[in-house]
């Protein structure tokens, strides 16, 4: 079967209409989640995952991993939409990816031009994503083949790239960052040894033999982290919202925001295919280089509809293009990613180059899914814009203890233990601690869900090679990975000698 | 950044990679004839770690601290949640999530902000109620509903 069967087999399946369903939920809770200050796409994601999972139980295996990956899918890029709003409404971004939004988005809406900054922001989304997901398509194939050859080995190294890149690109130091990525390895190997059947620093507590669950880290980290540092810090409600006038933009915005948008989505589909490169930066780059192509570039700043149109394409376009990684090598390039990948591993599906082929129906189906989900957040966020503004308006009293009641619930509905509401709290104390004095957790949560397989593929590889660890060095793939990872951790450093300033990618 | 955290926090790493070294000397060799066994990895794992956090403890006297703004931190308010959110996760599968959950939601809307008792009641109580309805009525979850007596 060629490509163009698997997607028609593919959108056989995303057209079933619980499939469609789902879809149409992801991407209108991923827009709220984008809007409301507090919750990023990964804690999103992860809150979501014990919901979809409850809601899927009655099906099939494979159907029920489909349809929640389509639903998690659809929170994680309807959160790139969403997160525009805020920035152009309130000049506060709901996520990272739009903090450069705000200063364009802003100003246009300052000047009544807010329903422009918004339509364009929703169509530019709208195209990045079809283009990635052209990109997807095209590349799914051929990149599965290749990895389908690696070894053990091969993947030992991919994987150690995909920590390296992750950590030398979060957060201000980097002795932070890979403190946080070794520390996520350590609490990795908690449990009973997948190899051996022996148990590593469980103590005889039956409730660590399976290991620390992913999710409650990942959600105390991230949702619980941000709502108590909102309790401790901000009080104050903050900023006016800015008037909507008219929603369609002119032709001339059109025009003018044509060129950006193409541009801006290509930028950030390559930049998300990158390991560790994301939206945050996909959306920088795409400010800058609109910047430095314009004719006028003093009018930056002040409300140019390209500073809107590019960098908001660019961070859809990447976290389409972050999926590449995730379904056809297994390794996750970003925190939102590694909690994805979580989910279909609850679903006990692996994936990597053999989803395609085991799983063709997951694949071709969530790829499918991505073009009728972005087509949906179109129809939808055109209209509905006024309605997205007004979930800012949700006031902090609410929203806050009701983001715990749901940790709570995410937590308890999928691990049935109080203990792992206990250690949700102590994970919401330490996101807190640890983001507030610039430690990244987001390297953390992706070393927590790679190193088990780091741990195996190396395991095996050294199996293999008798205890020789220069097979990692031998096999040409193997060794080009650890060189390229090398140089994603020295690089940096290398710049930051030299004074010049690096480009981080931060996530919540 | 605050350098007092970091040092305090390089020394606790530091503790901690210890801790993990020592421990993993403890984990029995695996019975097959693989040269790596299960402890290998924790192993440099915790070397690593005990490298890196010297790292920072040696990066923490080389830096200024930058923290100069005094913030006003609402410790109250969020002592009274936290404590909450841990009986709350105490009281879970004693006396039910409806309970609970209800009996949480109500004192964090009043703690984050007094007054407007009504809107806070039917927000707490239509939460506790319709996740539990929703979720192991409609999508038959399970989840310990109500106080056994």
């Amino acid at each position: 079967m060629n490509t163009l069967q698997f997607l028609a087999d593919g959108f056989s399946i995303a057209f079933q209409w619980q499939n469609i369903l789902f879809a149409l939920v992801g991407v209108i809770i991923g827009t709220a989640v984008g809007v409301l200050p507090g919750i990023g796409p990964m804690s999103g994601v992860a809150l979501l995952i014990p919901v979809t999972a409850t809601i899927t139980s009655g099906m099939p295996t494979d159907a029920a991993a489909a349809s929640s990956i389509i639903l998690l899918a659809g929170v994680y890029y309807g959160a790139m939409y969403g997160g525009s709003t805020t920035s152009i409404l309130l000049n506060t971004p709901g996520e990272s990816a739009s903090v450069v939004t705000t200063l364009d988005g802003y100003q246009m809406a300052k000047q009544g031009r807010a329903g422009a900054a918004l339509a364009i922001a929703a169509i530019g989304s709208f195209v990045a994503g079809i283009i990635s997901l052209i990109g997807l398509v095209l590349l799914a194939e051929p990149l599965s083949n290749i990895a389908i050859k690696f070894g053990p080995a091969e993947y030992f190294s991919l994987m150690l790239l995909g920590l390296a890149a992750v950590s030398g690109l979060a957060g201000k130091s980097m002795t932070k960052a890979l403190l946080m990525t070794t520390l996520g390895l350590m609490l990795g190997t908690i449990g009973i040894d997948a190899v051996s059947g022996i148990a590593r620093f469980t103590y005889n507590q039956p409730v660590l033999f399976s290991g620390l669950e992913f999710l409650t880290i990942a959600v105390g980290l991230f949702a619980l982290g941000e709502v108590f540092k909102t309790v401790l810090e901000r009080d104050h409600e903050d900023g006016t919202i800015a008037k909507i006038n008219r929603i369609l933009p002119t032709k001339q915005d059109m025009k003018d925001s044509t060129v950006p948008i193409v541009r801006g989505s290509l930028l950030g589909f390559f930049i998300g295919v990158l390991p560790g490169a994301g939206a945050t930066l996909a959306s920088f780059f795409s400010y800058m280089t609109e910047k430095k192509f314009s004719k006028n570039p003093d009018s930056f700043g002040k409300g140019n509809i390209a500073g809107v149109a590019g960098p908001e394409s660019a961070n859809n376009a990447a976290s389409g293009g972050a999926m590449i990684p995730l379904l056809t090598l297994g390794i996750p390039g970003s925190g939102t990613t590694a909690i994805l990948m979580g989910a279909l591993i609850m679903y006990n599906i692996q994936p990597g180059p053999l989803l395609f082929d085991e799983h063709p129906d997951i694949a071709w189906g969530l790829i499918a899914s991505m073009f009728i989900g972005n087509l949906m957040l179109l129809v939808l966020n055109m209209p509905l814009v006024r309605v997205f503004a007004k979930v800012i308006q949700t006031p902090k009293k609410y929203l806050l203890p009701i983001i715990i009641a749901i940790s709570f619930f995410g937590v308890y509905a999928v691990q049935y233990t109080t203990f792992d509401l206990y250690l949700l709290l102590g994970c919401g104390v330490l996101g807190y601690l640890l983001s507030k004095n610039d430690f990244p957790v987001a390297p953390l949560v992706l070393a927590l869900v790679l190193g088990p397989m780091i741990e195996n593929n190396m395991r095996r590889a050294l199996t293999i090679s008798n205890g020789e660890f220069s097979i990692f060095f031998t096999k040409p793939l193997s060794l080009l990975f650890i060189i390229i990872a090398a140089a994603w951790l020295l690089i940096p450093l290398l710049l930051k000698m030299k004074g010049k300033s690096v480009v981080i990618e931060d996530e919540s | 950044m605050s350098k007092t955290f970091d040092r305090y926090a390089s020394i606790l790493f530091l503790l901690i990679g210890l801790l993990v070294v020592i421990e993993s000397q403890r984990i029995p060799d695996s019975a097959y004839g693989s040269a790596v066994g299960p402890k290998t990895f924790p192993l440099w794992l915790g070397i690593i770690f005990i490298l890196l956090s010297l790292r920072l403890l040696y990066e923490t006297f080389t830096y200024k601290s930058d923290v100069t703004d005094v913030q006003s931190f609402n410790y109250k308010k969020f002592a009274v949640i936290f404590i909450c959110a841990i009986l709350y996760a105490f009281l879970l599968e004693k006396i039910g999530y409806v309970l609970s959950t209800f009996l949480f939601l109500l004192i964090a809307f009043q703690t984050m902000e007094r007054g407007r008792l009504v809107p806070s009641l039917i927000i707490s109580i239509s939460f506790s109620f319709g996740i539990y309805y929703l979720f192991a009525k409609v999508l038959g979850g399970s989840l310990p509903g109500f106080p056994i007596f």
